[in-house]
């Protein structure tokens, strides 16, 4: 288990495919979700778009620890990221870089200033692994 | 045969394949910037931009946006892969991925589009069903409506945006970090090759901008330019007109011009009211302005005419005098008044003044008088009349004496004839420029004609007539034709034809009678022999001299048809046409004549004077020039006395006409002793010593007496005793005729014959070899003349 990202992850963090997030609640409620884009940072931080106040920021705001599994279907494996909440941008670069990209969106759907990025949630990396899936997969 | 192996590409992720796919991105790299810096063709930029990421990215639909003036649009200006190329659209900046990567100048990589967008999609899905559809906006969906991964680079050039580079594609795509710095790289040339292409463009644009500004700018100067020209032109005419008007009149060098000239300079200084005096059209507003230049006066020259200030009064109210000259005064006097503001230091022209309104008197007569305002203003008047013509006590007269202590004669343009020339040199280059005639004289026959001609209404006809010619021009020398002249060419009945001579006193023309075309001879007077002499007066002994003259009878005597006062003001005498010579012409051309034929001429001139000499007239300038010698029908030798334009009345002391002054009149080699002494009695036998002079001078071609000066002649006639013709002549002169000559030429006239019957008497009596006959003499017309006698 590796604490850093390799580079490998790189091209499977952008290729567009939704990762799956699992946090809990103060009290231990576990929650999982679909999120759109695991923004690489660098070897040891990732940033995770806060767009609107649902219950993951709710339980992250609680208890920092997550965990995102990123999908590789090229590489028939799968990444597991152990994170750590560290804090939330609403500017620099990664705030723009990732408002940039939802700000697109937005744009094309209509829905400008209304699906936006309100911060940029800047996660540690607690660890990092790689599981190939099954031969059958 | 053997099995070689296969050649076979390298194995993904091998050194190898790294090399190999390294050194194609570095050709199309080096291709990319060679094609890219090599041209300035923005349609070249574009394609090569194209091909170059189709090259390195297997993306199949790339677009060239650019920043449109403004800011706030982008516009399609190269496309690749879509059926749409979409050339010529545009993008809003901040709209979509292109337009957010324009507004934001970063580039923007998005791998999972379709996703994103299908969670947008949701989202406003529930916002509609929400109600809160009104918060959405429009849509827009620029690029690739499925597209699933889009890279879009801002074309950046030392900071400024000139568009987009977007690649994208209906697939998900990732970009390495590797590839996203060759995007990077070929954007930054595709930037610098597009500003550079659109400097060259804006340059290009610019150069022709100002080729055309240029141009517009030269077209516009050279209309400026023609304009000003034009202007200068019209300004230098006005310049040109106002100084002919001025210097025109005054141009020549006759002596009439000149002591125009004198007075001129001689009145300029003064401050008191000045009269200028001359036919109309003479020149007087010309006349004026001189005075005006020459007496460096600082205000203006101020022009009134007077004929027109009555209605000039009620027309230009804003040019009323604010100065108070009372309530009760009339328009015309305020009128006046204004004028006199606007003249204050300068100059007030009055023309015509004879004919102000009467209401300006009181007002013009108390400037006159330095009572009121404007005793700074120099007043000067002209008028046609002269003083007295108003009639004694009239209220023009008194206006004319005051203005008449200084006064300036205008000639007339006949009285000034040899100025001519110059003058219409003069009009004819300055009215062909205003016409835009190409005239660069008159003919000589035309300049004769103009010089002849009368000009009744001066200088103003002569250039009226000028321009006329000039009008009609066909060539650069202007012929004047009669009948442009017609009128100038009128006395009375009579219509002048040519001038057949001049002498001091006047100037003979051959004239027609308008109705019956009977030729005659007119007598023109000059005007400047009548200077200084009351028009009326004029007028009055002109009229008796005339009447007593038609009232000779004598056959001998030179027939009056007519005599009148033509409109320029000139006396003439209309008179029977004579063909033929005058003596002195005759004995000048052919020499002396022989003594019967003398004798033959002499008889006559003595029946002409023996009338006039009944009638108590003395003809006092009897002289060959004056004995006219023609063919009357079938008789030749014909003698006619003319010109009894000096006769004394011996009855009265009224002088006459050309005897006003006191001056010796007639001519110094004929004259008599008594008329030389200018005592006693002048009578007949004055003409009869005249008429002897005349007979030695045909006898023998010579004058009685010699003498350098004509005081010299005079003296010899009062005391030098002549030799007899016989000795002054080879040609034989009967001694009778010799000693009868002598008799006349007594200087006491009581021993000449008493009379001119008497002296024919003597005359018959005398005996010659051959007597003169009527053969002889046509024989003699024949030979010398046969022109006088209707034969060429």
């Amino acid at each position: 288990m590796d604490t850093r990202l390799p580079a490998e992850i790189r091209p499977v963090l952008d290729n567009g495919i939704p990762a799956a997030m699992v946090t809990c609640s103060g009290d231990g409620v576990p929650n999982a979700t679909a999120i759109s884009q695991v923004y690489y940072v660098s070897e040891t931080h990732v940033a995770l778009s806060f767009q609107f106040f649902n219950k993951t920021i709710r339980n992250v705001r609680e208890n920092p620890r997550a965990h995102v599994t990123v999908h590789d279907i090229h590489g028939k494996s799968l990444w597991m990221l152990e994170l750590e909440f560290e804090r939330s941008e609403t500017e620099g670069p990664v705030f723009d870089a990732m408002d940039m990209q939802i700000e697109a969106i937005a744009s094309m759907t209509g829905m400008t200033g209304i699906f936006k990025l309100r911060a940029a949630d800047i996660y540690r990396v607690i660890s990092v692994e790689r599981q190939f899936y099954p031969p059958h997969v | 045969m053997s099995d070689a192996p296969e050649s076979s590409a390298p194995s993904p992720g091998s050194p190898q394949e790294k090399l190999a796919r390294r050194t194609k991105e570095l050709e199309v790299l080096q291709r990319a910037a060679e094609n890219l810096s090599s041209t300035l063709d923005l349609n070249e930029i574009y394609a090569s931009a194209l091909r170059t990421m189709g090259e390195l990215f297997e993306f199949h639909h790339s677009i060239i946006v650019l920043a449109e003036p403004g800011g706030e649009t982008l516009r399609v200006v190269a496309s690749r892969g879509y059926d749409d190329q979409g050339v010529g659209g545009r993008v809003k900046v901040g709209a979509g991925v292109i337009g957010l990567v324009a507004e934001r100048r970063k580039a923007l990589y998005a791998g999972n589009l379709g996703q994103q967008r299908a969670y947008a999609a949701a989202q406003r899905r529930q916002m509609v069903e929400a109600g809160r559809g009104q918060e959405l906006g429009e849509a827009p969906v620029p690029g690739l409506a499925d597209a699933e991964s889009q890279f879009a680079i801002p074309l950046l050039a030392r900071d400024e945006l000139i568009g987009v580079f977007s690649i994208e594609s209906p697939v998900k795509r990732t970009f390495s970090p590797h590839e996203r710095g060759l995007v990077s790289i070929v954007a930054n040339q595709i930037a610098i090759a597009i500003h550079n292409a659109q400097l060259f463009e804006e340059r290009t644009q610019a150069a022709i901008a100002l080729q055309a500004a240029n141009a517009s700018l030269e077209v516009r100067v050279a209309e400026r330019t023609a304009a000003l020209e034009r202007e200068l032109r019209v300004a230098e005419e006005l310049l040109s007109d106002a100084r002919s008007r001025v210097e025109g009149p005054l141009l020549g060098d006759s002596g009439a011009v000149r002591v125009l000239r004198e007075a001129i300079a001689r009145e300029a200084p003064r401050k008191e009211p000045l009269l200028l005096v001359g036919p109309p059209g003479a020149g007087k507003e010309a006349v004026a302005h001189a005075v005006h230049a020459a007496s460096q006066r600082a205000g203006a020259f101020i022009f009134v005419s007077c004929p027109e200030a009555h209605t000039a009064s009620r027309s230009a109210s804003l040019e009323l005098s604010t100065v108070d000259i009372g309530p009760d005064c009339a328009f015309e006097a305020r009128f006046l008044a204004s004028k006199f503001e606007l003249a204050a230091g300068g100059t007030l022209y009055l023309d015509a003044v004879h004919e102000l309104p009467d209401e300006c008197y009181p007002f013009l007569e108390a400037i006159l008088r330095r009572e009121r305002v404007g005793d700074d203003v120099r007043v000067v008047g002209s008028t046609t009349q002269y003083v007295g013509r108003g009639g004694h006590g009239s209220r023009v007269d008194a206006l004319l004496r005051v203005f008449s202590r200084y006064r300036i004669a205008v000639p007339a343009l006949a009285d000034r004839r040899e100025d001519i020339p110059a003058i219409v040199g003069h009009f004819v280059r300055r009215l062909a420029r205003q016409l835009g005639k190409s005239v660069t004289g008159v003919s000589p026959e035309s300049m004769a004609r103009l010089t002849a001609y009368l000009w009744p209404g001066n200088i103003r006809e002569l250039r009226t007539v000028l321009e006329r010619a000039i009008m009609t021009a066909r060539s650069s020398v202007i012929e004047i034709e009669e009948d442009l002249l017609d009128e100038g060419l009128a006395v009375g009945s009579y219509r002048l034809v040519s001038p057949l001579g001049s002498g001091g006193m006047g100037e003979v023309w051959l004239a027609k009678h308008r109705l019956l075309a009977r030729p005659a001879a007119v007598k023109l007077i000059r005007h400047d022999v009548k200077h200084g002499v009351p028009q009326d007066q004029l007028v009055r002994r002109f009229q008796r001299e005339a009447q007593v003259t038609a009232g000779l009878r004598s056959p001998h005597t030179v027939q009056l048809y007519d005599f009148g006062v033509n409109d320029t003001g000139s006396f003439y005498y209309v008179m029977e046409l004579l063909n033929g010579f005058d003596l002195h012409t005759m004995i000048t051309r052919f020499g002396p004549q022989p003594a019967e034929r003398v004798i033959t001429l002499l008889r006559q001139a003595c029946r002409s004077l023996s009338e006039a000499h009944t009638h108590a007239l003395v003809h006092r300038d009897i002289k060959p020039a004056n004995l006219f010698v023609t063919c009357l029908g079938p008789e030749y030798d014909y003698l006619k006395v003319l010109d009894f334009g000096i006769v004394r009345d011996e009855r009265g002391s009224d002088a006459t006409l050309l005897t006003a002054q006191n001056l010796v009149q007639g001519t110094p080699a004929f004259m008599a002793p008594e008329v030389v002494i200018g005592e006693g009695r002048i009578d007949g036998r004055a003409d009869l010593y005249s008429l002897a002079c005349c007979a030695c001078f045909a006898l023998t071609g010579r004058l009685l007496f010699q003498a350098s000066t004509a005081a010299q002649m005079l003296l010899h006639h009062v005391q030098t005793r002549p030799a007899p013709p016989s000795q002054m002549t080879e040609l034989p002169v009967p001694p009778d005729l010799d000693a009868l000559l002598m008799m006349c030429l007594e200087k006491d006239p009581g021993l000449r014959p008493a009379s001119a019957m008497e002296l024919d008497v003597h005359l018959a009596r005398i005996k010659v070899e051959q007597p003169w006959t009527q053969e002889q003499a046509r024989e003699w017309w024949d030979t010398h003349a046969p022109e006088t006698l209707g034969r060429q």
